[in-house]
């Protein structure tokens, strides 16, 4: 079985990639703190939505990593860690909020439901928010590092770094004004020349 | 460059101008202070700093805006209640500049609006921000403060699209019972300075761009924006930092002109120390947008650098 996504870690951020065969990923939260290579991933998420999506992005496209060790100073407001720790335990509701996250905006966007789910099945977290040793963090991942079984599933893949939206707005005003022949429709994004958007007018 | 056919509202805080077409006004800077790491504050919690570092860096940046023309405000970070009080305190003592109120916590906010309407210094102060995450009992501190200048940041957690954001900020995006507008206007707030919001590049840093334009055809109020925040987010530039700290400082400072150029008002440019690049930058930039709207009926303010330096 495939346990790791072609291009993992599938999309970028403040982050350190050990030993993808590592059962373990490290998140060390608003503190910096030295990389060790026997974790699968090991970066700071300041965050509650971006943050959070991207840990799950990259947790779920490697089936080898079975605990995410949550340490390091919690971002205060943000609270990325306590968000993490509730997204994992809770879910997210209709509208993409973070269940029972008391972080400030604790929305998530890109990370569908069906990968909240799969996080939560995948992964056990071990909360030590707060823990910035280096020893006691080094201690953890050795534990870990080897524990249990890679997961039953594939890599799911759920997040394409660079999204785009093709959408095409025809120009219905000129709302801003470039030069006596060209205007400028600013919610379509399309500067076209002012006698062509009078004449559209006119037709309609 | 361009001109936008609504009428663009200039508003007035402690005797500094924002807002207007591209080109009529200077740029107005705010650089932050007391900010996350910052190495003058010895004690982020109780606001302990260092004093005479932290009145040399409001004075780099009043010389700044002396020289060049551009008004500055001082952007006050602080993360307790004590902290952002003692922050505030300080620099309204040194500096008559208006100044931001900014912290991650809403209560901060929300008492540091309260704080500066006990001291009477609320007609300098402007909150940062009114956002998707306001409560109850941040609406009704705001309220309750005399405090009538705010931002209004389009941050659209599950939707970062322009569509998504200036929903936000007009009916709420199905994610608040109201539009922020509407909740800055029922919170008193007279100076709506809007910032599109500057998610990291990936996650729609250059929607923020393209918000500032159409926020501004669709309203006319000053938009503006912490673009800095795009190339300080970037991993791969971070990468780079410590090998080469001017590559870094470069895309940092350099990302002023692109707001300035997508018709921003006002840019929190980050880090103070920075302000002798800031500025001259900034007045570089808005010398080039004057001169392109030059014929466009377009009169530049007295004290604009192209007034002042060419």
């Amino acid at each position: 079985m495939k346990t790791i996504a072609d291009t993992w870690p599938v999309v970028k951020g403040d982050y350190k990639v050990g030993n993808p065969k590592s059962r373990i990923a490290v998140v060390t939260l608003a503190s910096s703190i030295n990389s060790l290579p026997e974790a699968a991933l090991w970066g700071s998420s300041k965050t509650e939505n971006l943050g959070v999506e991207k840990i799950i992005a990259n947790v779920i496209s490697n089936s080898n990593i079975r605990y995410v060790l949550v340490c390091g100073t919690e971002s205060r407001g943000h609270l990325a860690g306590h968000s993490l720790l509730a997204i994992h335990a809770n879910g997210i509701d209709e509208k993409g909020r973070i269940i029972g996250s008391k972080g400030a905006i604790p929305f998530i966007e890109n990370v569908p439901k069906e990968a909240v789910r799969r996080f939560q099945q995948q992964v056990v977290l071990i909360d030590r928010i707060g823990l910035v040793d280096s020893k006691e963090i080094l201690k953890l991942v050795n534990k870990y590092k080897d524990k249990g079984e890679v997961y039953q599933d594939e890599p799911l893949v759920v997040c394409s770094p660079k999204k785009r939206r093709t959408a095409f707005a025809v120009p219905s005003s000129g709302d801003i004004i470039i030069s006596e022949e060209f205007v400028m429709d600013s919610m379509a994004g399309v500067v076209c020349q002012a006698e062509s958007l009078n004449s559209a007018i006119e037709l309609n | 460059m361009f001109k936008f056919q609504k009428e663009q509202e200039i508003v007035k805080i402690a005797g500094v101008k924002i807002g207007g077409q591209p080109g009529e006004l200077p740029t107005v800077l705010a650089g932050t202070i007391f900010y996350n790491k910052h190495e003058i504050v010895e004690d982020a919690a109780i606001g302990l700093f260092d004093r005479a570092a932290a009145e040399k860096l409001v004075n780099l940046q009043e010389i700044g805006s002396e020289e060049t023309g551009n008004p500055h405000i001082v952007h006050i970070f602080g993360t307790t209640r004590k902290s952002i009080a003692r922050y505030i305190d300080f620099v309204t003592e040194i500096s008559e500049a208006p100044f931001l109120i900014d912290s991650p916590e809403g209560d901060v906010r929300a008492y540091a609006a309260e704080y500066v309407s006990e001291i009477g210094l609320a007609d300098k102060a402007i909150y940062n921000s009114i956002n998707m995450s306001i409560n109850h009992s941040e609406m009704d501190a705001l309220t309750l403060s005399d405090i009538d200048s705010s931002i209004i940041l389009g941050f659209n957690a599950t939707d970062s699209s322009l569509p998504g954001r200036m929903e936000l900020l007009e009916n709420g995006a199905g994610l608040l019972d109201e539009g922020l507008l509407s909740i800055a206007d029922r919170c008193g707030i007279v100076n709506k300075l809007i910032d599109p919001s500057i998610t990291p590049m990936g996650h729609g840093a250059g929607v923020a761009l393209r918000m500032t334009i159409t926020a501004k055809a669709k309203w006319g109020h000053p938009t503006g924006s912490g673009i800095h925040n795009a190339p300080s987010a970037w991993s791969w530039l971070n990468q780079k930092k410590e090998k080469d700290p001017v590559l870094y400082k470069i895309c940092d400072v350099g990302s002023t002109c692109l707001q300035q150029a997508a018709a921003g008002d006002f840019v929190l440019y980050g880090p103070i120390e920075n302000a002798p690049y800031v500025f001259p930058m900034a007045a570089m930039s808005d010398i080039m947008i004057s001169e392109a709207v030059a014929d466009l009926d377009i009169e530049p303010a007295s004290r604009h650098p192209i007034n002042l330096l060419v």
